[in-house]
């Protein structure tokens, strides 16, 4: 098969040279045609690959980058609300504790109080409860007295009155009163 | 017509590999190599367009693994040239690894190097091809010279870019260390002369990345058919059994060689970049205090 290509071949098949470099480019069949056809085909690649690989690659990657970023960013930003809300409830939990401490210390000192001040209105009535009886007794005894007296007056009265035989008026009735009182109080 | 009658007579055969790509046809640029150039369009193509179809954040499988592919490469290129110039880097680099991947990967598709066009021995069989039908563009050196090409023409605007005609030439020539007097004059011939070497180096930059591609590729595909190769005289079934069994292992190491030679390519690339683009902050701050 003839090689020699006749569009190309005997006008300008090689690099114009002689000798030995000459004789190198004929060897690997350098020549500008295929030169350039290689060139071309490249740059043919470099163009598909630039429009239809390179660029929507790279927007891809960017894109998935600033979506890492983002979600990076939020995923710190959430941690950093989390440690703020743990923060918040630790803070919200130790001042219940707080305040349930001294809720319990103050209802046991109320208690307490309160305890004593019952305790004291119980002695206190107890005091008031033995004072009356104490009024109530002596006005009885006093009132049986009183009621002993009269009846012990009116039956000395009439013990005077029948063994003398004689109807006492009431100012004997009333002197032999006294001194029968007089003597029941003696 | 050569070439319609060398196609009735394509069939599989393990071929020896010839250092340059055949032409196809009678039109000269159209290559076995161009051909592969084209499938790896294709299939670039259309996964890129697999990958990007309903895109969303949490990824389906293609797009997980060009997502992965692209990160991986973005920040890698990224840790080498920095934020600011891996934007306007990265299109070509990414580009230019996915490229010599691919590339260098296809050639280890059973029948890519194998079937082609020779001298006819049957209806369907050549003694030897001498042009096979596929060979991966990175076997190539017109396409290693291409992508290097095209790398150093990007590394030329983004350095001017950066720094300037005046800035790449003091970057290159000016003298470091701040000395004066006549250890001066001397420091700043050594300079002088270590930049001449600079540029040198540097306009050999594409011939020494493209050679090395090249190098490594078409040794991993010589090797295969070497090994293929090594029973074809013991007849059948020795033949088959050992174009089979004996290169298998080495698939693997050209697995490793083709991902290896990828990572090379475009990680001195980005080094290159990296070297031209970044500020000497110490040189500035001396050459300030000269002012």
């Amino acid at each position: 098969m003839n090689l020699v290509s006749p569009l190309f071949g005997n006008v300008a098949p090689v690099l114009a040279a002689s000798g030995p470099v000459g004789d190198m480019i004929q060897k690997f069949g350098l020549a500008w045609p295929k030169f350039l056809a290689q060139v071309l085909i490249f740059l043919a690649v470099y163009y598909v690959l630039n429009k239809f690989a390179f660029g929507p690659i790279l927007a891809m990657l960017e894109q998935r980058k600033q979506r890492i970023a983002d979600g990076e960013s939020k995923l710190e930003k959430i941690a950093k609300d989390l440690a703020e809300a743990e923060k918040n409830a630790q803070a919200i939990v130790d001042k219940a504790n707080a305040d349930a401490s001294r809720l319990v210390t103050e209802a046991g000192e109320s208690a307490k109080a309160l305890a004593e001040r019952k305790q004291q209105e119980a002695v206190h009535e107890a005091g008031q409860i033995m004072a009356k009886a104490r009024e109530a007794a002596r006005l009885e005894h006093e009132q049986l007295m009183s009621q002993l007296k009269r009846e012990f007056g009116r039956m000395v009265a009439d013990a005077t009155s029948r063994v003398t035989g004689k109807v006492l008026n009431p100012d004997d009735q009333a002197r032999i009163n006294k001194e029968a009182a007089a003597e029941v109080s003696a | 017509m050569d070439f319609l009658n060398s196609s009735l007579a394509a069939t599989p055969l393990l071929l020896g590999v010839q250092p340059a790509a055949s032409e196809l046809g009678n039109i000269g640029f159209i290559t076995n190599s161009v051909i592969v150039g084209l499938c790896v369009l294709g299939i670039v193509f259309w996964f890129s367009g697999k990958a990007t179809k309903n895109m969303s954040l949490i990824p389906h499988k293609a797009q997980n693994l060009f997502e992965f592919l692209v990160e991986f490469l973005y920040n890698r290129i990224e840790a080498i040239v920095g934020p600011k110039q891996v934007k306007l880097a990265f299109p070509l680099l990414g580009t230019l690894f996915i490229y010599i991947l691919v590339s260098n990967w296809f050639g280890l598709i059973p029948g890519v190097g194998t079937v082609g066009w020779g001298e006819p021995t049957g209806p369907l069989s050549v003694k030897e091809a001498h042009d096979p039908l596929f060979r991966p563009p990175t076997a190539d050196l017109n396409a290693t010279l291409a992508l290097a090409m095209s790398a150093f023409l990007v590394w030329i605007y983004l350095t001017l870019r950066e720094v300037g005609v005046w800035g790449f030439i003091v970057h290159t020539f000016g003298p470091k260390g701040g000395l004066k007097g006549l250890m001066g004059f001397v420091v700043a011939l050594v300079f002088l002369f270590v930049g001449v070497i600079e540029i040198v180096s540097i306009v050999l930059r594409p011939m020494t990345l493209s050679v090395r591609l090249y190098g490594n590729i078409f040794a991993g595909e010589s090797v295969l058919h070497t090994l293929a190769g090594l029973l074809d005289k013991m007849g059948a079934p020795w033949d088959f059994i050992g174009s089979v069994l004996i290169p298998f292992p080495f698939y693997f190491m050209e697995l490793l060689v083709g991902l290896l030679q990828a990572i090379v390519f475009t990680l001195l690339c980005s080094v290159y970049i990296q070297l031209s683009t970044a500020h000497d902050d110490h040189g500035h701050e001396e050459g300030d205090s000269h002012h």
